[in-house]
């Protein structure tokens, strides 16, 4: 396992008072894939944004190991490709463009540009560059803007519902590309609600049980991949 | 079928409009002398036997017309180098401005489904324009400023509770309704902010367009070079958020680039005016292009084109300047749409 970046201990996260998830104990490695399950409304967004500082926690800690500052800590981010909104024009290049110009002034890229057409090429989109981004299938939009955020060097990467709306062979080529990335060290968080793409990727599942009580926070507990595929495997035959 | 390339459709579209914006002047021109009544002759009689002055009307001509070129069948050329150097250099520069400044504002206003704060603010505006009208201030400019600003910000809030979408209506009647009511019994005071909202009898002071022209270049330059920024709040404001940016506060600055430009551009040219080159270039340019560069310097080409256009048909035809530049818009849009269902892509 790789080094640690980031340790949550006894933590609270919530708004305005109100305490949404609560974690007893969390880790994430440099080259580890922690994938983050639960039901909606249960609290997944709240849980990354307290994990990777946008949120400070009600109570607990949140430690950054990798420097005294947060900003260090490049925390890449790839948006759910149906909530893009299509009606801006814009080319693929411009959309994967999106993750580098976030972190430069005035959003300006310049030579960074060269960055993301070379990840373009490895994820063999490069093609698509100039192509007006709409026009693209699902399939490569993910792949677009997967590549824009990591055209960011990104320490930590967070990817929310990323197989949404693809079809099963643009979900494995996805979740076969991510593989790559992670066996090179890369530390991912995967928001979803699909176990089974989380049971293929990631090596802990922080698994959000909501609390029976309206107002009370939900549960975060760590399983492995095993746990979770018995646990919803199990729930199907009570159904059935 | 085969598609057609995408200029060739631009051009026909092009030609069609600037033929029909001629068609409209020639038999405007060309119309017979019988037009003019036996009461305008008599003006004109009247007018022959004083000392000539510089027309401050519309269209202006050359020079006055005698009675016998009053009567005559061709209607007197007018001299558009005059109109342009000498009687309205001043109203021109600070449309073309507005033109700039709104045709890229405009495009993001669209983008990010913000028309209606957009008509909304005009409307605000006016409720500050009253309020200095009420209180009888010299400058009516900061009064409107300082309400906009309120509104602006309680506009930010709203959007926050997730209210902005019937906040915003309401700006828009509370202006139409306050904005009267604060002069309400003052007939000047009433006639000047009709003016202000239907842009009739345009006329730009040195000192109003001192102001406006630098800072509408500078607002629309400044919107301009944040292109990025403003796709990626719309597309991922996570990712902006997570590398450190507030996006609420990049909202804000987007609203207070656009009040500018509407406080500005209101107070010297008027609503209708500046509505029309808020919407209309960026409307028209939109369904032909694929990146936001393309779009914006395409809005600018459009608005100073519909500018032209406008000018030419109110001399020509005798009609308010910025409801020419509106209706020479609209036409080009109408054309614009219908030709995009055409293309291909």
């Amino acid at each position: 396992m790789g080094d640690k970046l980031i340790e949550v201990k006894n933590a609270v996260f919530g708004y305005g008072g109100r305490p949404v998830v609560q974690v007893e104990h969390l880790e994430l490695f440099r080259g580890q894939c922690l994938g983050i399950f639960g039901p909606n409304g249960s609290g997944k967004t709240t849980l990354v944004r307290g994990i990777t500082g946008l949120l400070s926690p009600m109570a607990g800690q949140v430690k950054h190991e990798l420097s005294v500052s947060t900003s260090d800590l490049r925390i890449g981010y790839l948006p759910q490709h149906r909530n893009l909104e299509l009606h801006w024009p814009m080319t693929a290049l411009d959309a994967a463009s999106l993750a580098i110009s976030a972190r430069r002034i005035f959003g300006w890229i310049g030579i960074r540009s060269k960055d993301v057409l070379a990840m373009m090429d490895r994820l063999q989109i490069s093609q698509f560059a100039n192509r007006p981004f709409a026009a693209l299938s699902g399939g490569q939009q993910q792949r677009v803007l997967l590549s824009g955020a990591l055209a960011g060097d990104p320490t930590v990467l967070v990817l929310d519902e990323p197989t949404e709306g693809l079809d099963v062979r643009s979900t494995q080529e996805l979740l076969d590309l991510l593989r790559q990335f992670i066996a090179e060290g890369l530390a991912t968080m995967i928001i979803s609600h699909e176990a089974d793409d989380l049971v293929q990727v990631s090596r802990e599942i922080a698994w959000l049980h909501p609390a029976s009580d309206v107002g009370q926070a939900s549960r975060v507990e760590i399983v492995t991949p095993q746990t979770l595929g018995e646990a919803i495997l199990s729930a199907a035959r009570r159904v059935v | 079928m085969k598609k057609q390339p995408r200029w060739i459709i631009l051009l026909t579209v092009s030609i069609a409009w600037l033929f029909s914006c001629f068609s409209l002047s020639a038999a405007q021109t060309t119309q017979p002398s019988d037009s003019v009544d036996q009461s305008t002759q008599e003006m004109l009689k009247e007018l022959q036997s004083v000392p000539q002055t510089r027309s401050a009307g519309n269209p202006i001509v050359s020079s006055a017309p005698s009675t016998e070129d009053a009567l005559a069948p061709q209607t007197p050329a007018i001299d558009w180098w005059h109109l342009i150097r000498y009687d309205f250099p001043l109203m021109l520069i600070t449309a073309a401005a507005v033109g700039v400044a709104g045709a890229l504002l405009g495009l993001f206003v669209l983008l990010r489904r913000e028309a209606l704060v957009a008509l909304a603010i005009p409307q605000v505006v006016a409720i500050g324009a009253a309020l200095g009208m009420r209180l009888e201030w010299n400058n009516k400019l900061l009064p409107a400023l300082g309400v906009a600003l309120i509104a602006l910000i309680y506009f930010a809030r709203s959007k926050r509770w997730n209210a902005g979408n019937w906040i915003v209506p309401s700006f828009y009647v509370a202006g139409l309704c306050l904005s009267f009511l604060l002069i309400a019994n003052h007939g000047q005071d009433v006639e000047d902010l009709q003016r202000m909202f239907t842009g009739v009898d345009v006329a730009v002071d040195r000192k109003t367009a001192a102001i406006a022209i630098p800072v509408l270049l500078v607002v629309g330059l400044i919107c301009a070079l944040l292109w990025r920024r403003w796709l990626l709040l719309a597309q991922a404001p996570a990712a902006a958020e997570l590398a450190g940016l507030r996006p609420t506060r990049w909202d804000a600055l987007f609203l207070l680039l656009l009040t500018i430009v509407i406080l500005l551009g209101t107070n010297a040219l008027g609503v209708v005016m500046v509505l029309a080159m808020l919407f209309l270039p960026a409307a028209t340019i939109l369904p032909w292009t694929r990146r936001l560069p393309a779009a914006m310097l395409g809005g600018v080409i459009l608005s100073l084109i519909f500018l032209a256009a406008g000018f030419y048909l109110s001399n020509t035809m005798n009609w308010p300047l910025s409801q020419s530049i509106g209706g020479a818009g609209c036409g080009a849009l109408a054309i614009s749409q219908l030709a995009a269902q055409f293309k291909g892509d």
